[in-house]
């Protein structure tokens, strides 16, 4: 719920602060501070989210088991679940997400400057590519999932189960709400186009996509890579 | 005005202190912390003894400041200006350091403490399994094969090795005058282990449930029994038996006497697989002991301080009390030990009746020897014959939410939401139950 | 709750010439205004909180009564716990940092108005949806901790912990946003000169608060969310069955709850810190030690949660870790109580109301904080946790520091908030009632809890040493209702019969008490470039400054040009008149939480297996908040 609300709230801030700039003590837009006490926030969320997975691991009473292959008091065997090749492949992509990301900031910092026409210079077209590795690491989160449940693991079967999707999806959800925002700047760069002054509308949302792409590396290893 | 109103703040304060701190000691406190019973009391009251003065040394210091700074500096009518202090690094240091230093004094002999009493229980302690239920609690002694609620018995010089788990949700077990208290907490087993002081006299005391646990939480009370190694042995011998005088014991030993079978065979086979003649059970134990079983000793009512005994005043529940004399144990029997009248052994288990659970499975305290039990519902009542009855009727009014169902005939069930009619007992069957409860001594 | 009668000005309607009444209050983005609807409110939550409390204690004035059934009791111990700390303390310090922050640091509105007004309304609504069960006898009924299993579906089926999971998450919403706002005010919206080190000490203590909140909410929303998926949705976080650990919620719990301790008592410290020097005429002692003594406070905070859990048996190595911790905690809390008294010594002292209750803190808090370190140490614990011990340490620390600190302020600030002083003659007889009924509730409790008797009980046996001790509370407590009366009429009173304040009543140092009271919806006509820690001072009295260093406003500090010298302002123009551009009232950030509301309550009809409604009432909702939250964010501020 958090998530959600507080997403909706730096959105907010993002439209808060009037056209014209307004005096502040540190010379920084309102919106780039609050960013950074709302991802300071969503460490906190995250942190306690990853550590009751790893808590829980090892510790529930059926399978089926991330690293481990259960047999079912009926007989029936259960492989490992996660996947780790494909999660790798999604990995990649979300981690090239970033690097979009950077570039369509670039783009749009220096919109007219020498050196930046062509596709270097289209901010258009990093933040579409942008939002587009992200809308792939969800359907390959949606992939996971339903195979998942269809090898027998719902977010009702066991401890892992319960704590995994949550983990999990949090952070997809945090990923869905930075493709619209995404999306947003990219109706907005389509409809007025985004220059230099828009830099900050920009640079908030690549906190933002930056920081879940952390998280994810911290996800990765610690649920999928480590046994 | 403010003067004036200080000066009668700080007598009231004063005169309220006093008289509390005069109060509580003048008095006997029936649960009172401050007791040297055991040793793990006596280390947690030397702690305190220490915070309390360190505590009362601070609360004099800053109080006397406090109050000598409003007397002192008051606005006085062209006064000077006051200097314009800013801070003073020293003083600040000081008044840091003092009470670092103050707690190290705390902290060392905390620390040392800690460590003493979590170290692991001496060989050759009592072991009692403490199991926590919504809201009662279950005794049991593995080393004696002894099931027992609500009432615990501890032998003088002998260190009792509590572990303790719960069915349901959280509990905290504890007994002020013996020791601070521990959780019960589902998954997990928590150890708690005392020793009550070889010169205690054999001594009643009061338990209760610490951590909040749903409707009954007040009424989770119970009685622990600290008594005489001679005492205990005499204690156990008589809770491995079947109940004496119970309809039960009676046949059994009738038929002991026929077949001509040892009398004391069954408590020696009975200890060495405790718990276990559950499921495997489902017909009539086979012989048993209690005629000739030893003397049957409980702590005696007589000896009960008061503080132990229990006031609860009994609900309006109508119930003809001239029913009660005339109670048939062997009619009552028929009633509990038979599904088809009453479930009741679907929740309790009664040694020597047949059984259907095991100790695991019992939802309900055994009853083998409840009618030698002071108190029964956690503590809540008395023994006595009018308040089972009433307890039988509608259990539920005497123990919000209580899992005991409402049996009286017309009576409302609360948990159902209806009145029980067909099915329910009729008051003069639950005198007989009742007398039957009465009788396993 | 939007009291059209609250001290209603012709300021905020200057532009909106059209809009009166109720509509005024429901649409304000003005800080000033959201304040006194946070503190209306919160008055109103402590009425209910107190009768709460009045029930409780009547229920417990003898042995063996039975005023309330045992289910209602649980309910009102529950609710007395979940309302004071989350509907009466906390939005108590939220008024006064929405009424204070920017006039302290000089700002005309906080970082971002409208989010304030959604703070505000998420905490009004999320207030009545957790409030509203008690009057059909279905409140929460597990405790303001929600010990899991216990708050979990198997043995809680009913809806009463419904509503306490879903509030608690909303009002968690309502703090986190109003955090960041705070945060970003605080950071970034100072006046010219106003470096942090020249911040008045309620804005310091805010600060710190404001870290504890942004860090610590997000771990109860995250326990909150397994509880909510456990009740709603079957899964199995909290479920013994499934191996769930119980203890998870603990600690969860309570890396939560005690830096919460510290949100609830550090802004009543802060409300001291501005009465005591004022009253005192001497500056606050120890201004550096005080500021990072309360970060300390802050960062120590979050390492002390398993004091709270030392009967839970998490071994002797833990145990001593967190036990060592906690008594350190104690020593930047003991600097502060030095260091005010240092403030008073050799100063000149009066004695309005204000600081009668500033005093009544340092003196009830000292108790507290003393009983606090005497938790400290496991093996006495045992013996203190779960008792009325713990009940009496707490109350010394919540009604003795933080209740106390909180009318401090309100004496103190009512000037400034509505132009007149409340009554000294009621407020002295509410502070003496206040101090003794305070002392004769929650003192005995340190014995009769001593003395054996359990928390959360809601009857006892005769005969159990404890009846002495349960009646004097008993007693004390209708005192406190007394008090709490006398409070309403002075403070419902004063609003127009109360003498008229200036500017500056009291003689204050900061910057609020420079401009009218109340204060233009504008705040600052001409924000002043602020020279040392005391402006008021520097203007009013300036030998009294002399000593200290001071920035010279036409030095190369002068980071604004539109900044003018400390002045004091007398003459009230309309922002329009002044040309000062000013945020729009706006209806969106009231629609929106009251769509997150709807979101929210469409769960419980999940779970009275209303499937089709529920999800009608869900999506009703989402779809109202996201429309709302879409018109809010295309619309402009000004």
């Amino acid at each position: 719920m958090m998530t959600v609300a507080s997403a909706a709230a730096t959105v907010a801030g993002a439209h808060e602060a009037p056209e014209h700039h307004h005096y502040t003590t540190t010379g920084l837009d309102n919106r780039k501070i609050a960013i950074w006490a709302f991802i300071g926030s969503e460490c906190m969320l995250f942190a306690s989210l990853i550590s009751t997975y790893l808590i829980y691991k090892g510790r529930s009473v059926v399978g089926p088991l991330p690293h481990e292959v259960w047999t079912s008091p009926s007989g029936q065997v259960f492989q490992p679940i996660l996947n780790i090749p494909v999660t790798s492949a999604s990995t990649f992509v979300l981690l090239m997400s970033s690097l979009f990301m950077v570039l369509a900031l670039e783009a749009v910092e220096m919109k007219g400057k020498p050196g930046y026409t062509g596709l270097r210079g289209s901010s258009k077209f990093w933040l579409l590519a942008t939002a587009i590795a992200g809308a792939i690491f969800l359907g390959f989160q949606a992939y996971e999932f339903t195979s998942f449940v269809h090898e027998g693991l719902t977010i009702k079967t066991n401890l892992f189960g319960s704590s995994f999707f949550t983990l999990t999806g949090f952070h997809g959800t945090h990923v869905a709400v930075g493709v619209l925002w995404l999306m947003t700047l990219l109706f907005i760069d389509m409809k007025r186009g985004l220059g230099p002054k828009d830099a900050l509308l920009v640079d908030i949302c690549a906190l933002y996509w930056h920081f879940v792409d952390v998280v994810w590396i911290a996800i990765f290893t610690l649920v999928y890579l480590i046994k | 005005m403010p003067k004036l109103a200080l000066r009668r703040l700080q007598s009231v304060a004063v005169l309220a202190i006093v008289m509390l701190a005069l109060s509580a000691c003048g008095k006997d406190y029936p649960n009172s912390t401050f007791s040297h019973n055991t040793e793990l009391n006596t280390l947690a009251v030397f702690l305190w003894d220490r915070m309390l003065l360190l505590g009362t040394i601070v609360f004099v210091v800053v109080e006397v400041l406090l109050v000598y700074t409003i007397f002192k500096f008051r606005r006085r009518e062209g006064g000077p200006a006051p200097r314009q202090i800013h801070g003073n690094a020293a003083l600040e240091i000081t008044w840091t350091a003092i009470p670092a230093l103050i707690l190290v004094f705390l902290a060392v002999p905390t620390v040392r403490t800690i460590f003493e009493t979590q170290r692991k229980a001496p060989d050759g302690a009592v072991q009692i399994e403490v199991i926590g239920h919504q809201w009662w609690w279950e005794f049991r002694y593995p080393q004696y094969g002894i099931v027992t609620a609500n009432e615990v018995y501890l032998p003088i010089g002998k260190t009792a090795n509590f572990s303790l788990r719960t069915r349901d949700v959280l509990h905290s077990f504890w007994i002020p005058q013996l020791g601070g208290k521990r959780d019960l907490i589902a998954n997990r087993t928590n150890y708690l282990w005392f020793t009550p002081k070889s010169d205690l006299t054999s001594s009643a005391w009061n338990g209760a449930c610490a951590e909040y646990c749903g409707a009954s939480h007040a009424n989770m009370r119970f009685r622990a029994f600290t008594v005489t190694p001679d005492e205990f042995e005499k204690w156990v011998a008589h809770q491995k038996t079947l109940a004496i005088g119970s309809p039960a014991a009676a046949a059994a030993a009738a038929a002991a006497a026929d077949t001509g079978k040892g009398a004391k065979a069954l408590p020696v086979k009975m200890a060495a697989m405790p718990g276990m003649p559950g499921m495997a059970g489902m017909h009539d134990m086979p012989g048993a002991t209690a005629a000739a079983a030893p003397e049957a000793w409980v702590y005696p009512l007589e000896r009960m301080k008061a503080y132990t005994l229990p006031t609860t005043p009994l609900p309006a529940t109508p119930f003809d009390e001239s029913l009660l004399a005339a109670g048939n144990a062997v009619a009552g029997r028929a009633i509990v030990t038979n599904l088809a009248k009453a479930p009741c052994l679907t929740c309790h288990n009664i040694k020597g009746e047949t059984q259907y659970l095991t100790d695991d499975q019992a939802k309900g305290p055994n009853l083998t020897h409840v009618g030698s039990r002071h108190t029964f519902a956690a503590g809540l009542y008395r023994t006595d014959a009018k308040a089972l009855a009433l307890w039988i009727k509608n259990a539920p009014a005497m123990k919000p939410g209580s899992a005991m169902p409402t049996f009286g005939t017309g009576e409302y069930n609360a948990m159902l939401k209806m009145k029980v009619s067909a099915g329910g007992l009729d008051d003069r069957q639950i005198a007989d139950v009742v007398a039957y409860l009465m009788s396993l001594k | 709750m939007a009291h059209p009668g609250a001290p209603a000005h012709a300021t905020g309607a200057a532009q909106t010439g059209e809009q009166t009444g109720l509509w005024i209050w429901l649409t304000t983005v003005d800080h000033k205004r959201i304040g006194i609807l946070y503190l209306y409110t919160a008055l109103f939550y402590l009425m209910v909180g107190g009768i709460e409390a009045t029930i409780i204690r009547t229920q417990l004035a003898k042995p063996n009564l039975h005023v309330v059934s045992a289910e209602f009791y649980n309910q009102l111990f529950t609710m007395h716990g979940t309302t004071m700390v989350f509907l009466v303390i906390m939005p108590l310090s939220a008024a006064f940092f929405n009424y204070l922050i920017p006039l302290q640091i000089g700002a005309r509105d906080v970082a971002f108005p409208r989010l304030n007004a959604f703070s505000y309304w998420v905490y009004a609504l999320g207030g009545l949806f957790i409030t509203l069960p008690i009057f059909f006898a279905v409140a929460p009924n597990g405790g303001w901790f929600g010990y899991a299993p216990l708050s979990g579906p198997t043995y809680s089926p009913g809806f009463n912990m419904d509503f306490w999971v879903l509030g608690l998450q909303i009002l968690g919403i309502s703090s986190l946003a109003a955090a960041f706002n705070f945060i970003t005010t605080i950071i970034n919206m100072r006046a010219p000169g106003m470096t942090l080190m020249r911040m008045p000490m309620f804005t310091w203590m805010s600060f710190v608060v404001q870290f504890l909140v942004i860090l610590a909410f997000p771990v109860i929303t995250a326990a909150l969310f397994f509880l909510q998926v456990d009740r709603f949705f079957g899964t199995q976080f909290y479920e013994v069955a499934a191996g769930g650990d119980p203890l998870l919620w603990q600690h969860l719990f309570w890396v939560f709850g005690h830096p919460e301790v510290y949100i609830l008592i550090l802004p009543a410290f802060g409300l001291v810190s501005e009465v005591l020097p004022t009253h005192s005429r001497k500056p606050l002692f120890g201004y550096n030690v005080m500021a990072y003594s309360g970060i300390m406070i802050g960062f120590l905070g979050f390492g002390v949660w398993a004091h709270h859990m030392f009967s839970v048996g998490m071994g002797p190595v833990a145990d001593s870790i967190f036990s060592v911790a906690t008594m350190l905690i104690g020593l930047p809390t003991g600097v502060k109580i030095f260091n005010w008294i240092a403030t008073m010594y050799g100063g000149s002292l009066r004695f309005p109301t204000s600081m009668k209750f500033a005093i009544g803190l340092i003196a009830m808090f000292t108790i507290g904080g003393i009983s606090g370190v005497m938790h400290s140490s496991p093996p006495s614990d045992l013996q203190q946790t779960d008792t009325y011990f713990i009940v009496a340490h707490f109350h010394y620390v919540l009604y003795g520091g933080a209740m106390m600190g909180i009318f401090a302020g309100i004496y103190h600030y009512y000037p400034k908030m509505t132009g007149h002083f409340m009554s000294e003659t009621l407020g002295t007889w509410q502070f003496w009632l206040n101090f003794i009924g305070l002392n004769l509730t929650f003192f005995p409790m340190h014995f009769s809890g001593m003395l054996g008797m359990p928390r959360r009980i809601y009857t006892y046996d005769a005969g159990q040493g404890w009846d002495l001790f349960n009646m004097m509370s008993t007693v004390g407590t209708y005192m406190l209702v007394l008090a709490g009366v006398i409070f309403a009429v002075n403070f419902f009173r004063s609003r127009k019969r109360g003498p008229l304040a200036g500017n500056d009543p009291w003689g204050a140092p900061t910057l609020e008490w420079s401009i009218p009271s109340p204060p233009p919806d504008y705040n600052f006509a001409e924000i002043p470039e602020v020279t040392s820690r005391y402006p008021m001072w520097d203007l009013k009295s300036p030998e009294r400054t002399a000593g200290i260093e001071h920035s010279h406003a036409d030095s190369a500090t002068i980071t604004d040009a539109h900044a003018v010298p400390m002045h004091e302002e007398t003459e009230r123009k309309t922002a329009a008149e002044l040309g000062i551009p000013m945020p729009f009232n706006t209806v969106k950030p009231f629609c929106v939480a009251l769509g997150l509301i709807v979101m929210m309550s469409g769960l419980i009809v999940l779970h009275a297996g209303k499937t089709p409604l529920a999800l009608a009432i869900m999506l009703g909702g989402t779809a109202f908040m996201v429309g709302s939250l879409y018109a809010w964010l295309t619309s402009p501020l000004e």
